[in-house]
Formats: structure tokens, sequence, C-alpha cells
């Protein structure tokens, strides 16, 4: 069977600067998929190339077996492929409820749209306070709440989140990611996910791709990769000799 | 005090031209970051519409001389297709150009209309009479107002309703704000850009034709640059109520209106001359008061 997604050789350069090296990964059906790797390594890039944000110099992404249209973001949130962008972007001055409105405009018809509100507003009764509330007012927790629930209401097959946990207390970032499995669950989601450190990805991803660069340095099952040494060294980029290099090891671990 | 009360009424009528074609201006610039010069020449080509193409000195009124009811629509609809086609042929193709890219094409389209209508129209302004039964004054309450001077801040809270319904409601209208506020995150989510870009142009040059013809039935001249000075006072209006802030670009066209009427009413005679100064003076004070324009826009203030 091929893969959901698919990227093979993908590069992407910001005027002269290389954001991606010849980049391949695969996602696969009902998977949780991690992209980790440090500040600037190209995660956001790797996602913007796949949502359309971006120009791709070469390569290909294919997904579902078509291969997507470079810089048409509109087409291709219609072939069920969502992204929530590191930083959130929730459209502050609109409120909850618009915003979520907004990714359901594409659907065929209104009447199936106000069932995936309902449907959505189900997964965060928290939003469902604050319903009318403008969404630059909402903490920074229940606007990541807010992109993953406008992100779902455009009927989506694979969510691609950027740092899910930038900025936010463990504890939120805990519920976040409770969500996002349980996301998994009912909906039949696959997950393509950022995270720059690898502790809690451990615990929920299915398969890990380590990026620095521009391009993947290890990849492997969470279980492969369980005791997090070949993650760090693919991380800092010190081959073996990890120990004796005295790394800032927090950053990885 | 019934004078002072003309001179109000004086100040709205002219504060809500400029508040119309500063929210013409402003969306623009709100959904695409393009400052459009060109908007004072869609104001322009409103007004010409009416008229008979030739270089006669004399102007011949063709839809002009129609029924309001009919006459409104075809302007209107005159003018949105010129700001569409402008979108389509210039800016579509510049669309990941920088904002000083679009700004200079922008003036480009200005020009390019204001030396097409001298080419069709002949370079002498012509005298047009529209709406004369507009010109006769209603007397209410010791006031004596023109009804045209109603007519046109009636005119210009009704658009501004239906046009904020519009964006609060209309399910284009939430696309639109969304746009503005993060046009590539709008994207992301199924939001066809280029559409509402074409919706933005199309509001913005209905916007416009309302004011060819109030402006026009005010002045009644027709002149090849006729918008400039429209879209100058606007374009400040603009930065004075917040770049990018559609409620700032409406407070900042009435606050231009005001100042200027006040100032041409209560300057000594000897210094009316330079009353436009005085309104530019006053801009940059208010400018170094409040940097962002009296209303910012929350979007441009996260950007920077
Ligand atoms: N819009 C842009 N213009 C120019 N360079 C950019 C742009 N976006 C990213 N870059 C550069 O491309 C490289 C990859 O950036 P990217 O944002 O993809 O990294 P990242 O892995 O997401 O980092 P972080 O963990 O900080 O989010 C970096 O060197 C960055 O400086
Ligand atoms: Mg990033």
């Amino acid at each position: 069977m091929t893969a959901m997604l698919a990227l093979a050789d993908v590069e992407v350069r910001y005027g002269r600067l290389v954001a991606l090296r010849g980049l391949s990964l695969e996602v696969g059906q009902g998977e949780i998929v991690c992209l980790i790797g440090p500040n600037g390594a190209g995660k956001s890039t790797t996602m913007a190339a796949i949502a359309g944000g971006v120009a791709r110099v070469a390569g290909s992404i294919r997904f579902e077996g078509t291969e997507l249209p470079a810089r048409k973001p509109e087409r291709i949130a219609r072939l069920g492929l969502s992204l929530v962008p590191e930083g959130r972007h929730v459209f502050g001055t609109l409120t909850v409820e618009e915003n979520l409105r907004i990714g359901g405009y594409m659907r065929p018809n209104a009447r199936e749209s106000a069932a995936a509100l309902e449907r959505v507003a189900g997964y965060f009764p928290k939003l469902k306070e604050r319903w009318r509330a403008p969404a630059g007012r909402l903490s920074g927790g229940e606007q990541q709440m807010l992109s993953i629930g406008r992100a779902l209401m455009t009927n989506p097959r694979l969510v691609m989140v950027d740092e899910p946990s930038l900025g936010l207390a463990p504890l939120i970032v805990d519920t976040v990611y409770e969500i996002l499995l349980e996301l998994r669950e009912r909906e039949g989601l696959t997950l393509l996910i950022n995270e720059q450190s690898s502790h809690r990805i451990l615990r929920f991803a299915d398969r890990i791709y380590v990026i620095r660069n521009g391009a993947i340095q290890l990849h492997g099952t969470a279980d492969e990769l369980r005791d997090g040494e070949a993650i760090k060294a693919a991380y800092f980029g010190f081959g073996a000799s990890v120990a004796q290099a005295g790394a800032p090891s927090g950053a990885a671990a | 005090m019934i004078n002072f009360l003309q001179n109000v009424i004086d100040a709205l009528s002219l504060g809500s031209l400029y508040a119309l074609v500063a929210l013409g201006i402003g969306l623009l610039f709100g959904i695409l970051r393009l400052v459009n010069f060109a908007h004072g020449d869609f104001i322009t080509i409103g007004a010409y519409s009416l008229i008979l193409p030739s270089t006669n000195v004399v102007a011949t009124m063709v839809i002009g001389s129609w029924h309001w009811a009919v006459l409104i629509p075809v302007v209107c609809a005159i003018v949105v297709v010129v700001a569409m086609a402008t979108d389509v042929f210039v800016f579509r193709p510049l669309r990941r150009s920088s904002a000083p890219t679009l700004m200079i094409a922008s003036f480009a389209v200005s020009y390019m209309i204001q030396n097409g209508v001298l080419m069709m129209y002949g370079a002498r302004p012509k005298a047009v009479n529209l709406w004369s039964a507009l010109t006769t004054q209603v007397t209410i309450g010791g006031l004596r107002e023109p009804v045209l001077q109603i007519v046109t801040i009636g005119t210009t809270i009704g658009l501004m309703l239906v046009m904020s319904l519009f964006l609060k409601h209309a399910r284009w209208g939430v696309q639109m704000r969304a746009a503005a506020e993060d046009f590539l995150m709008a994207q992301y989510l199924g939001v066809r850009g280029n559409f509402v870009i074409g919706l933005a142009f199309a509001v913005s040059g209905i916007l416009a034709a309302a004011v060819s013809l109030l402006f026009l039935a005010q002045t009644g001249a027709l002149s090849n640059v006729m918008g400039v000075p429209l879209a100058l006072f606007a374009f400040v209006a603009v930065v004075v109520g917040g770049m990018g802030s559609l409620p700032g670009a409406v407070v900042g066209g009435f606050l231009v209106g005001i100042v200027t009427t006040m100032l041409q009413a209560y300057l000594p005679p000897d210094l009316r001359v330079f009353r436009d100064a005085f309104t530019f003076t006053f801009v940059i004070v208010v400018l170094l008061v409040r940097p962002a324009g009296l209303i910012p826009s929350r979007s441009i203030a996260e950007r920077v």
C-alpha cells in the first residue's frame, strides 16, 4: 500500500537561503507521525510546502495518490488536508464562532457545515463558553483548541499541527494532545505533528522523523527510538559522540 | 448659532464624501496591503460615464439623463467593471509583489485612467447638470440646507450600514474580514483568495460610484483629475484613522472633512488660502500623538 502523504526530494528556498534540501518523508493512513528538530530546521517550511503556502523548487508531494499543486493553498485545503499553523493564527478580531465558520464555508451546503459546527464544538466545551468572544481575547490554550477546531471544520482526513505545545503550560499541552488522540479515534484522522522536543512525542507518535538543516537525519518507530540517544545524536548532529560533547541535553530529551 | 449649525452640516457632508472614499481605499488596504491611488480615478470614471464620449466642450448627457433608479445601478456597474478589471489585469499579476510595488502600480493605473479620459473627452473641464432638483434648499428649524447635503449624509450612513451588515453577517463578508486579517491563513482554510479580493474591488467600485454621483451633483464640473484631491484627502483620512481599520477610515474621513470645513469657515480671510496647510499640520499633530492612527487596526499592530 502506498502512503497517504509522501514527500520525495522536496526543496524549498527563501531567496538564497535553502530551507529544505531534498527532504523525503511519508505518512500512512491513520498514523501519528512526528517531525522533530531544532530551531530553524525546516519543520514549519515542510508543512507550508505541503499546504501550498510556499513555492516548491523541486521534488514531489503526493496526497492520496495525487500530486499536490504548488502554491495553491485554497485548492489543497479542499483535498482534505488541513494545517494548524505555528503560533495558531486565529483571526483575532473575529469571534470564536466566526473563526470556526470560516473553515466550514467550503463545504457544499449550509446544513452540513452547521452540523460540523455542532460536532466540532462538542470536542471543545471551553470554546462553547466563549462563543461570541473575539478570538484575540482567548488564552493561548483556548486559541490552540480554536485553531484545531477550525482545521476540523474543513473536513480533513489529514491534519498537520505545527508545534501544538508552543508557549503553553505543560498541563494544557497534555489536554491538547489528549484531544488530538481523541480526534484520531473518533474522526479517523491522520496526524503529522511538529515539535521541538521529543519527550511527549515518544508517548503519542507512531513514527518519528528527526529533521535538521533542511533534511531528514533519522527516522524510525517510536519504539525503536524510545531510549532517545539516537534522536539526540541526529538532533544535534554529533554523530555517536553525544556524551563527550556536553550538549545542552534538555532541549532534545 | 444657526451659522455654526450650517457649518456643521457642511462639514458632515464633506466628511461623508471623504469617509466613503476612505472606506474604498481602506478596504483594499486591509486585504491587499494596496494603497490604491487609482481609487480617485474610479470616481472620475463614474462621473464621466454619464456623458457621451467626445472632445466637445459641451457635455451631452446620455446615462446622465436617465431616471435615477436606472442611472445609479448602471454607473455602479460601470465603475465595478473598471475596478475589477484593474484587479485582473494589473494587481492579480502582482499578487506576490511588495506593498511599494503595488502602490506604484496604482499610480500607473491612475495616470492611465487620467490620460485615457483626456483622450476620449478632451482636456477642458465640462459643466454638467446632474439632479439639479437636489440643490433646492429646505428649511429645517431655521436652517436652510440644500437637499443634496442631506442626501449625501443619508447615502453615506446608508452605505456604511449596509457594508457593516455585509461584513458582519454575510458569509463573504466574514471571509473578507478573515482575509484582511491573515490572508494566507484564510487560504489555508479554503477561502478563495482571488475571489475575495475581486469582491473587495467590486465593493470599492460601488463606493467610488456613489461618491462620483454625489460629488458631481455638488460641483457640476467634470475634469480628468477630479478624483485626485478626493483620493489624496481620503488617503490622509485613512492614515489618521489607522491604516487597515475600517472604522478608522470612517472616523478619519469625517475628521478631515470637519477640520477642512471649519478652517474654511473660521480662519481669518488672509489665511484661508493656506487652509490645506493647516489641515495637514493637524494631521501631523495627530500622528505625532498617535502614530498608528486614531483607531489602529489590530491585525497590523500584531504584524509589526
Ligand atoms: N518567510 C521566510 N523568509 C525567509 N526565510 C525563512 C522564512 N521562513 C523560514 N525561513 C528560514 O528557513 C529556515 C527554516 O525555517 P522553519 O521556520 O521551517 O524552521 P522550523 O524548524 O519550523 O523552526 P522553529 O522550531 O523555530 O519553528 C530557517 O533558517 C528560517 O530562518
Ligand atoms: Mg517552525
